[in-house]
């Protein structure tokens, strides 16, 4: 078998202490700063660019790759301890782990995310080892008509993601679709709501909207609570998962992977869908949709490990390609080329070593891990007790810090303090923010891809439809389906009112 | 104290006193940032200072040398500017906040690099002439990519249509990773691609390149003919950055900068850098070169973007 000479060459590659080292010094950064807020491994990576020049390219594209990864396991820390996402992928992750986390169970949260996240990072790697070539070929079917499609099912599946009040939620995902407009229109070159401001040309961060709304409004409504809020961190009773919330997880933990692997494989946002994707799947699967949002285990493990397998797979298009689905990519193929080496088709048969190191080194480094991260939950939960005046301040400082960084603009700090407030009006308001940040990372996406497809249709609309693209028509024909679903209990209970008014 | 350094013929006494900065106005890990970072540990070592590579993303590159434009010039604050901040931005953006002549001191062109025309393999054109007949046998039917409106992709392209009479739609995209996934797929034709990024897939025989837009061969693939010598007599478009500086900066710093900054890029180890980045040696050796380079860039550039029709506003 093939497949086995090839993992043995990775292997061989993957083991050598060398490498080891630097898949090592790879995870460890990755995981600080992914549980650093708003420091991401973009930011990262382009400051170890030039150390990684006079390295081998094994060794350089190991470390790379384990920042990136290491960040997908850190990132969810922040979001289940404090309610602050560390990385886009783990903004879903504060629905429930931060429940968790209140009721003394962030233990738990952080060991299932973690346990998750590896086993998401051993398939997902396995997938790569085994179809990388014919996945990327599906990526390439996936044409602006079929993103456009996959955006429109994941925004109807969107409101699954509220736990309050449909229309509440449906009012957040259209303000998040308006939020998503400002910029610089793609198609014609147009400036829209950037009001002269320069820095609003290119859109407003999802970072920065994401610290913002979660973790700024967060600390400002925990200033209302003054005496109970330090409440939640003296009922931690065990820090691992119990028999029953293995139970619970599990088959989430699979669902995950199998969801996050897929939509990683596609360059045009897929990746960023997976966690949202599968906290929705859980949602909708569970015989007590009603736990979610109160913090159910399910709602943690399903999108970490949907976010991780995704990481993974992310790589394929890249590998196999050339084609980087996201900045972090980007950053890779740069490091790459200066080594000379110009990642695409040809990579696989020429630099054999490379490659197959590459994804040895995902499943030595994945083992790192979780070896690395189940320790330190520990000590993350000790850090709760922390007084609140020492900790909030501190956790301000680092998320101002690290949104500065993502361009070295002050501007973007003020644009984090905006949507605090606005997030803090959301708390009062009992309107969530997920369904927000969900239709602004989509609608922009779904516009230009709608644009796009339109342009190469010559004005078309029936190019969504169209039996030669099946893709697309099959997305449509199941965001009907599923807007009947979500409709029909809606429908039911105003029958169900109306009966009881008769009556 | 500044402006009276400033004033001064000598190399200022007390410079490099502290870090140097070299912003790039772009996101890392673009070939403008690796060659920063390529170069600034060059720079360092001539210079005895730090010199520290910062990224100010934004507005097509606009805010990155408008933040130099109007920093101190005490030599200490470099940028990169590249043909989009320094030649077609000008032209682009009506309100644009810096003039990239005057604002600026030209110190040294590092890289030039060229596009490629690459067309998708489906399509039945194997040399630009056979493309042409292609196009004008049926006009408006095909669609070329670029990474977005206004890039060095698109106005190569708008070049194209103009000196060949063809109609050719444009369609961009946000930045040239998924325009060459559409054109890997052939749901777009055509494509006027970094030489570089597409390198790989020409190679591995997944797109057909046809010509480069440069007046010179490439030696970084000597076999394919430039569009000049295809039968559009002049066709010159490359990419190009370099070093620059606030427009008051002292005339010695420029100088001394300059000399170590071409030192640099004529160094071994950074000329097979530069090879793997597709660029070749500039031809511009002075900054009062660079600065003619730019103003003669700017005026082609400004005529071209009006022709295409393209803005941002």
């Amino acid at each position: 078998m093939e497949i086995f000479h090839n993992l043995y060459i990775g292997f061989v590659v993957a083991v050598h202490p060398v490498n080891v080292m630097y898949c090592f010094i790879g995870v460890i950064l990755g995981t600080l700063i992914g549980v650093l807020p708003g420091i991401g491994p973009v930011a990262t990576i382009a400051m170890l660019l030039p150390i990684t020049f006079n390295l081998n390219p094994v060794a350089a594209l190991i470390m790379l790759a384990g920042i990136y990864y290491g960040a997908q396991y850190g990132g969810s820390t922040t979001a289940i301890l404090v309610n602050i996402p560390g990385e886009s992928s783990s903004v879903v992750t504060c629905l429930d782990g931060y429940q968790m986390a209140r009721q003394g169970r962030a233990g738990p949260a952080l060991a299932i995310a973690a346990l998750g996240s590896f086993f998401a990072g051993c398939v997902a790697t396995l997938i790569i080892a085994v179809a990388a070539p014919p996945l990327a070929e599906v990526a390439l079917k996936f044409g602006p008509a079929e993103y456009f499609s996959l955006m429109v099912f994941g925004l109807v599946a969107a409101t699954v993601l509220a736990h309050g009040s449909l229309i509440k939620a449906i009012a957040m995902v259209l303000l998040g679709l308006l939020l998503g407009l400002v910029g610089t229109d793609v198609n014609s070159g147009v400036l829209r709501f950037t009001f002269g401001v320069p820095e609003l040309s290119d859109g407003i961060g999802f970072v920065i909207v994401a610290m913002g709304m979660f973790g700024t409004a967060e600390i400002i409504a925990n200033l209302e609570l003054k005496d109970q809020r330090e409440i939640f961190t003296s009922k931690v009773t065990h820090l691992y998962p119990t028999k029953q919330d293995l139970k619970d997880s599990w088959a989430a933990v699979l669902r995950g992977t199998a969801l996050g692997s897929m939509l990683g494989i596609l360059p045009g946002g897929g990746a960023l869908l997976a966690s949202f994707g599968a906290y929705t799947l859980e949602k909708k699967v569970s015989k007590h949709p009603e736990r979610f949002g109160k913090g159910a285990i399910e709602g943690v493990a399903g999108p970490e490990s949907a976010n991780n397998a995704g990481a993974q797979t992310s790589f394929i298009p890249m590998l196999t390609l050339g084609i980087p689905s996201n900045a972090v990519m980007a950053l890779m193929i740069g490091a790459l080329m200066i080594q000379g080496i110009a990642p695409g088709p040809q990579v696989m048969n020429e630099k054999p070593e490379l490659f197959w190191g590459l994804i040895a080194s995902m499943w030595v480094g994945n083992l790192m891990l979780v070896v690395l991260n189940l320790p330190l939950i520990g000590m993350w939960v000790k850090l709760l007790t922390v007084p609140y005046r020492y900790l909030y301040p501190s956790i301000l400082v680092f998320m101002a810090i690290g949104v500065f960084s993502l361009s070295n603009n002050a501007f973007d700090v003020l644009i984090m303090a905006v949507f605090g407030v606005l997030g803090y009006i959301c708390v009062k308001l009992e309107c969530e923010p997920a369904p927000m940040i969900l239709g602004f990372i989509l609608g922009p996406l779904m516009e230009e891809n709608l644009r796009r497809a339109m342009l190469l249709s010559r004005g078309d609309p029936f190019v969504f439809v169209s039996p030669n693209k099946p893709i697309s028509l099959a997305f449509l024909v199941a965001s009907a389906i599923l807007l009947v679903i979500v409709a029909m209990p809606a429908i039911r209970k105003k029958r169900e009112e109306v009966f009881v008014e008769e009556g | 104290m500044l402006a009276l350094c400033a004033s001064t013929v000598a190399l200022p006494q007390d410079w490099p006193s502290r870090p140097v900065h070299l912003v790039v106005p772009y996101a890392p890990g673009g070939p403008v940032d690796l060659s920063a970072r390529l170069i600034a540990p060059k720079l360092q070592q001539a210079l005895g200072q730090p010199v520290v590579v910062e990224n100010k993303p934004g507005a097509g590159g606009n805010i990155g040398a408008d933040f130099v434009a109007k920093s101190s010039p005490d030599g200490h604050t470099l940028v990169m500017g590249a043909i989009a901040t320094h030649a077609i931005n000008p032209a682009l953006y009506p309100k644009l906040a810096y003039d990239p002549v005057r604002d600026f001191r030209h110190i040294a062109l590092l890289v030039q690099v060229p596009n490629v025309l690459v067309v998708n393999n489906e399509l039945p054109a194997r040399s630009v002439a056979e493309l042409v007949a292609l196009a004008k046998r049926q006009p408006g039917k095909l669609d070329f990519a670029s990474g977005s409106t206004g890039s060095t992709g698109h106005l190569a392209g708008e070049l194209f249509k103009q000196m060949t009479g063809t109609e050719l739609v444009h369609v961009p995209y946000k930045g040239s990773a998924p325009a060459v996934a559409d054109l890997l797929a052939g749901r777009v034709h055509l494509m006027f691609d970094n030489l570089a990024s597409a390198a790989p897939n020409i190679q591995a025989g997944k797109l057909r390149a046809l010509a480069v837009t440069t007046v010179r061969r490439s030696s970084f693939l000597p076999e394919l003919p430039t569009l000049d010598e295809s039968g559009l007599k002049g066709f010159e478009m490359t990419t190009w950055w370099g070093l620059m500086a606030p427009a008051k900066t002292p005339q010695p710093v420029v100088d001394r900068i300059s000399q170590e900054a071409l030192r640099a890029i004529e160094s071994p180890d950074l000329r097979e850098r530069w090879r793997a980045m597709g660029s070749e040696l500039p031809g511009v050796r002075t900054p009062a070169e660079f600065t003619a380079f730019v103003e003669r860039e700017r005026k082609l550039y400004a005529e071209l973007v009006k022709r295409s029709g393209a803005t941002v506003d």
